[in-house]
This record gives structure tokens, C-alpha cells and sequence, in this order.
């Protein structure tokens, strides 16, 4: 507990301290990190808690987006003296309201009936928004400005940062101490076992609805941070897209751990802001990462920390270190492989080169990759992938068997230290 | 009259195109459970197959070429990937596909661009069927309409003639009595899917001649095959046949019609007091063309879950 919250603390820190050091490219990744990761908490509320999957959360992200700026647009014609800190507060009500509302269908269905009903919802959001010209401002959508309150004058992205930090912050802890009340537990109760949660009194489908309702407001704030930070919104906002990102944060940071959409958000956010600039195929990347992780860490990147952690005192370091390297270079080179390919792929399919091949008359011109110049059909430019795929996937074998070995020693000494543990307590008992 | 048939008419056609991508659809959801998400990804990927063998070889060789190999794909996927997840739950499956939706569709974007790619009928196969109202009605659009029509029916007797169509339903049904029974479940599984695939890569070789052929046609598409398999109703092929049909005539007529609920209003005096209102009160059902499968969709999930032909829920 203390390891926890000495980690948490620092985290904040960091949060805190280094973004002033940033510049603004920087800072605005940050700030889209922070609502990102935001999001995905909420959502993991619907998933990891009550073991509902939402294929439609862009409907209450999108909902708190334009409750806010409808909003803002008030303040900003000075109808009304409002603390534009608490801005998001229209987001939380506008998420609440229409996810009670759409809570209250959706969870009338279970399992992938319910994921239907969830994308249906945003569907209809997403193709009512551009004609509806008064509530969400048609295909342009809305505009306004962030205006000054107190000391606030949200002149630099940095005060953006800020809010946004507060509120992404607070709400995090409104989520997890949620988690911690009865009535989350009763959550979790209703996921395992909804019969059971039935015959002993409890409604199990208001439960529902109040645990989708509360998701939906934290997503709306998500939302409204979104709204404050890019001063606009439109229908885009509800596009399966939307509802698609937060999923795939979400599942690979780990629906099953409180934080682990946390580190899926961040990562991917980061992830987009760096490679983004270096290819344009980095959204094939971030598929590929999603379904490995699908394949091979069905829990996530959460799941495979929490593991750690929880068998932290049997792993043996001296056996996991060699699996873990060889699993790297396997992973490397596989990863070496598709890189090269794909970027390969990129450049003799793009529309520039099919321009330097009419400006040379059909001949394969030289292509610069990776600081290097290629041929088309070089030895070498088909040898380097073949040899990295060639060289992952002769050690890939030796990897996993390598990491099975080395988990099965953990696990094994996991479960005898549990039976020495349990075993004192039992024989105290039978002499009692 | 002349709006009345031309809707029809193009509804019908549409319908019928909805109908060839998600047959395959509703086989594998009635039989795996699994909500395919890249179902839509394999019409596409027929598509670009399709038009890359037109452009090698001949327009019918793709014709014939693209539901095969996006049958197989459909068989890798299935073998190497889906199984492989099958123990973490249906949840985990509908994930797995939904990434590789999105993986396809970007392997699309990497080799054939961003933009609409330049795939067409042949020359001889672009006349009109006949004239409506004084305008030419192609032929092709028919054209659409009977390969649909001809796969119904080729499926129809195969699921119900056959000792196949037995065995397949048998496992449907009752997995683990099929198993008992000696049939190979995993390997029928198989079948389906790569059927169900290679129906979708048909569809989009066929299709994809006629409306544009880009790396979004597989989202545009994507969520109202689900439409259909839910209104349709679980594994039920003639529902899907007529949630397709409902689905493409409501679009096609909602798109030429500009009603609106202050139009509706104003029948009992209530009009300019409802434009007056503006919001939902004056969007017309031509604006709204797009949301009315969604609707559909809600209120058969709602008043009857297991869809208009299924059995169960």
C-alpha cells in the first residue's frame, strides 16, 4: 500500500513539475494524455466493473463536449458570471443525464447485445448531430473562447494543462473511491454472479443504470476538458472513431487493473504525438499492438505489472532476466521486420514514387529510408527484413519456452508458500 | 408513382447488397456467437482484390478469384486467431476482430492510397436494363441484385438440402451434441467462417464495380451489417433477408422524402407552433436517411431481442 502510494505520489509530482520545462507541442500531448487517460477510467468503470462492454462511450465524451461549449458560448456573451474552472461541472451533467437515459435501454441487454445497443446510441448521435444546427452546431459544429475568471486568463496551453490535471486527477480518485463503496463492490458482486446478486434483494438493473449513468458523467467531463482545451467541437466528436480509441486504451493498458487504461492512454497518446510525425502508418502500428496484445496479454500492460507485483517476492531475477532478453530480441527483430517492411511498403506505393517512376521513364529509382538509400529490387533492401523475420522466429520458441519455464518456477513457489502459510493457521485450529 | 418505383427499385437492390454482406454475417454470429467486426473488412478487401485482378487479368477472373482468397483469409483468421482467444470469452473474440478491422483497413490504406480507387464494370456489362419514367436504369444494378439472389438461394438449399446444411445446423444448435455425434465442431467452425468471409468478399467484388470503392467502405458498411443481423434475428437467413430489404427501402425512401415532425404536427394545427420549437421538431426524414437503421435497430433490441425471425435470444 505504501509502494503505492509513494508511486502515486510521485507520478503527480511529475505531473506537476515537468510540464513547464515542455514546450507547447509537448504540453498539448500532455493535456490530451491527461482527458485521454480520463476517458478511458470511465469507460473502464462500465467494463472492468460491471463486466458491460460499450461500443458507444464517443456519445457521452461527445455530449459533455457540446454541453460545455454551449455553455461557454453563454459566459462568453456575458449572460452569465460563471467560474470557467468549473466548466467541465456542464459536461459531468450533460453525461449524467443522457446516460442515465441510455443506460437505463442499454443495460436491459447483456453481453453483445449490449455492446449493439451502446453502438447504436452513438450511431444515432453521430448522424442526428450534423443536421441538427441548433444543438450542435450542424457539420461546422460550435465554436467559442475560453474566457477569464480570477486570476485565469487561460492565455498559454500551460493553464489548459493545469485544469485539465485538477479535474482529471480529482475525478480518477472520485472513480477509484467508488470502486471502494459498497455499492462498487456490489458492482463487482453483480458482474460475477447477477443471479445470486438478484435473489438477495438487490435491483440489478437500476444498479446498472446508475453505474453506466456515473461512467457517462465522468466521460462527459472527459469530454468538456476536450471542449475547453480545443475551444470546438463537432459531430466528428460521436464517430465510431471516438468510441474505437477509448477501447483500444483501455484493453491494452488493461481492463482489469484500476489504472492499467491509465498507462494504455498515455501510451498510445504519446505514442501518436511521436510516430505520428515519422509515419503515416502509425495507425497500422497501433492496430498491430492492439491485437498482440489481444493474442498474447489478454489482460494488458496492467495485467502483466499487476503480475509482477503480486508474485514480487518469488520472482527469481536470475531466471527471468535471460527469458525476458531473449523474448526482447525475438520481439525486436520481429518488430525490426514488419518496420521495415511497412515503411518499405509505404514509400514504393505512395504517390510520390509513382511520380519519380513516370519522371524516369518506368525505371525504379533509388528510395532514402531510415537515412539509407534503397533499391526496389536490391538484394539488400528484401535481405534485411527476410533475416530479421528469419532470425524472430528462430528464437521465438525458445523464448516462450524460456518464459513458461521461468513463470511456472514463480507460480510454483507462489503456491507453496501460500500452503506454508495457510498451514500453521489451520493446525492452530484443529487443536482448538 | 415515378419516386415510388425508382425508390423501390433502388432500395430493393440495395437491400439486396446489404443481404450478401451480412448473410455470411449472421451464419457466424448464430453459430460462434461472435460479432464479427471485421466482417465488413473482408467486403472490402474483395473489393481491392477484385479490382487488382480486373486490372492483371479480366474483370470476371476477379470476379471468380476474390471470394476465394477472401475465403481463406477468412479461414487464417479463424484458425490462427480467433481459437486462440476463444477460452478469455466472446467479449475477448469481439475485440480481436475489431482490431483487425482496423488493421485491414490500414494495410489497405499503406498499398492502395487514401483516395477511391479506380475500380469498374466492363465496358459491355454498362447499358440499361430498361427505361423508367424516361430514364435509363443500368443494368448492373440488376446485375447486383440477381448474384444476391442466386447466393440465397444457393445457401437456402445448401442449409436445408444438404447433409452439410445438417451437419452445420446440428452444430448451431447443439455444439457439444454434434461433437458427440462425430462431426468435427472446430473444423465446421472453420467452414462457416471462411464461407461467411468469402459471401462477403463476393459481395464486395460485385459491388464494389459499381459504388466507390475506398478504405472507408468497410465503416460506412461495417455497423448496419449489424443492423441487419440484429433486426434479422440470430443465424436467421430469411430474416436477414428481409431486415436487408426493410433496411435498404426505408433508406431509399427516407432519402427523397422531406417529412418532419412539424409536418406531422401541423395535420392536427399544431405546425408553425412545432417549426417554431426548430430541433427534432423540424429535421426532415431526408437529413435523418442515415439515423433510421439505427432506430430500427433499437427498438427491435428493445420489444424483441431475439430479432424478427429468431428463434432465441
Amino acid at each position: 500500500m505504501l509502494a503505492r502510494i509513494v508511486t502515486i505520489a510521485a507520478i503527480l509530482v511529475v505531473l506537476v513539475a515537468v510540464p513547464p520545462l515542455l514546450d507547447i507541442g509537448w504540453q498539448n500531448a500532455m493535456t490530451n494524455m491527461l482527458i485521454a487517460s480520463l476517458f478511458a477510467v470511465a469507460f473502464n468503470l462500465l467494463i472492468g466493473q460491471a463486466g458491460l462492454l460499450s461500443f458507444g462511450h464517443a456519445a457521452f465524451f461527445g455530449v459533455g463536449a457540446f454541453a460545455t461549449l454551449h455553455l461557454m458560448v453563454v459566459i462568453e456573451d456575458g449572460g452569465l458570471a460563471f467560474p470557467t474552472p468549473l466548466l467541465p461541472l456542464a459536461g459531468a451533467a450533460g453525461g449524467f443525464v443522457i446516460g442515465a437515459f441510455a443506460g437505463y435501454f442499454a443495460t436491459m441487454r447483456s453481453g453483445v447485445y449490449f455492446a449493439l445497443v451502446t453502438l447504436a446510441i452513438a450511431e444515432l448521435f453521430h448522424s442526428l448531430a450534423p443536421h441538427w444546427d441548433g444543438l450542435f452546431g450542424g457539420e461546422a459544429g460550435l465554436s467559442s473562447m475560453r474566457m477569464p475568471w480570477g486570476g485565469l486568463i487561460y492565455g498559454s496551453p500551460l493553464e489548459v494543462y493545469y485544469l485539465a490535471l485538477g479535474w482529471t486527477v480529482l475525478s480518477v480518485f472520485l472513480l477509484w473511491a467508488y470502486t471502494r463503496t459498497p455499492f462498487g463492490r456490489l458492482t463487482l458482486a453483480l458482474r460475477d454472479n447477477e443471479q445470486r446478486v438478484r435473489f438477495m434483494g438487490y435491483n440489478a438493473h437500476s444498479t446498472k443504470v446508475i453505474i453506466f449513468a456515473v461512467s457517462a458523467m465522468f466521460s462527459g467531463v472527459a469530454g468538456a476538458l476536450l471542449a475547453i482545451s480545443n475551444e470546438t467541437a463537432n459531430y466528428t466528436l460521436f464517430s465510431t472513431h471516438v468510441s474505437a480509441q477509448v477501447v483500444l486504451h483501455t484493453f491494452v493498458g488493461g481492463s482489469t487493473v484500476f489504472f492499467g487504461p491509465v498507462i494504455g492512454a498515455s501510451v498510445f497518446t504519446l505514442f501518436a504525438f511521436f510516430v505520428s510525425d515519422v509515419t503515416r502508418s502509425w495507425l497500422l502500428y497501433q492496430g498491430l499492438i492492439f491485437v498482440l496484445v489481444m493474442l498474447y496479454a489478454p489482460h494488458g500492460i496492467g495485467g502483466l505489472v499487476d503480475a509482477h507485483r503480486r508474485h514480487w517476492s518469488q520472482l527469481r531475477w536470475s531466471e527471468l532476466a535471460p527469458a525476458y532478453g531473449l523474448a526482447a530480441l525475438s520481439g525486436l527483430a520481429l518488430s525490426g521486420a514488419t518496420i521495415f517492411l511497412v515503411e518499405t511498403f509505404e514509400v514504393l506505393f505512395s504517390p510520390e514514387y509513382a511520380a519519380a517512376r513516370r519522371r524516369a521513364d518506368g525505371a525504379w529509382p533509388p528510395f532514402e529510408l531510415f537515412g539509407l538509400d534503397w533499391q526496389a529490387f536490391g538484394i539488400l533492401t528484401w535481405a534485411v527484413p527476410v533475416l530479421l523475420a528469419a532470425a524472430g522466429l528462430l528464437l521465438l520458441p525458445h523464448a516462450r519456452r524460456a518464459l513458461r519455464q521461468a513463470w511456472d518456477g514463480v507460480l510454483e513457489r507462489t503456491e507453496a508458500d501460500r500452503a506454508g502459510s495457510v498451514s500453521p493457521e489451520l493446525a492452530g485450529a484443529a487443536e482448538r | 408513382m415515378e419516386f415510388l418505383i425508382v425508390s423501390t427499385l433502388n432500395g430493393v437492390i440495395y437491400g439486396l447488397l446489404l443481404f450478401m454482406v451480412s448473410s455470411g454475417l449472421t451464419l457466424i454470429f448464430g453459430m460462434m456467437g461472435v460479432l464479427n467486426f471485421a466482417h465488413a473488412s473482408f467486403y472490402m478487401v474483395g473489393a481491392y482484390i477484385a479490382y487488382t485482378i480486373t486490372a492483371l487479368v479480366d474483370f470476371w477472373v476477379g470476379l471468380l478469384v476474390a471470394p476465394i482468397l477472401v475465403g481463406l483469409l477468412g479461414v487464417l483468421v479463424e484458425r490462427y486467431l480467433l481459437r486462440r482467444v476463444h477460452e478469455h470469452g466472446h467479449a475477448h473474440e469481439l475485440l480481436l476482430t475489431f482490431g483487425l478491422a482496423f488493421i485491414f483497413e490500414e494495410l489497405v490504406k499503406l498499398f492502395y492510397g487514401d483516395f477511391p480507387v479506380n475500380y469498374a464494370m466492363p465496358d459491355y456489362l454498362r447499358f440499361p436494363a430498361f427505361t423508367v419514367f424516361g430514364t435509363d436504369y443500368p443494368f448492373y444494378r440488376i446485375f447486383i441484385g440477381l448474384v444476391a439472389v442466386a447466393m440465397f438461394v444457393a445457401l437456402y438449399l445448401l442449409l436445408s438440402r444438404t447433409r452439410a446444411g445438417l451437419v452445420v445446423r446440428a452444430a448451431e444448435r447443439l455444439p457439444s451434441m454434434a461433437e458427440a455425434l462425430g462431426h468435427n465442431v472446430p473444423l465446421v467452425f472453420m467452414g462457416v467462417f471462411g464461407t461467411g468471409a468469402a459471401f462477403a468478399g463476393l459481395g464486395g467484388a460485385v459491388a464494389g464495380a459499381f459504388f466507390p470503392t475506398n478504405p472507408n467502405m468497410a465503416l460506412e458498411l461495417g455497423v448496419i451489417v449489424f443492423v441487419v443481423v440484429v433486426v434479422g434475428g440470430l443465424g436467421s437467413l430469411e430474416g436477414s433477408l428481409i431486415a436487408s430489404l426493410m433496411i435498404g427501402l426505408f433508406s431509399s425512401f427516407a432519402v427523397g422524402l422531406d417529412w418532419s415532425l412539424a409536418g406531422l404536427f401541423s395535420l392536427v394545427g399544431l405546425g408553425e407552433w412545432a417549426r417554431a420549437l426548430g430541433g427534432v421538431f423540424t429535421l426532415t426524414l431526408s437529413s435523418i436517411s442515415g439515423t433510421i437503421p439505427f432506430l430500427l435497430m433499437l427498438i427491435v433490441l428493445l420489444v424483441r431481442p431475439a430479432g424478427l425471425m429468431g428463434e432465441r435470444n
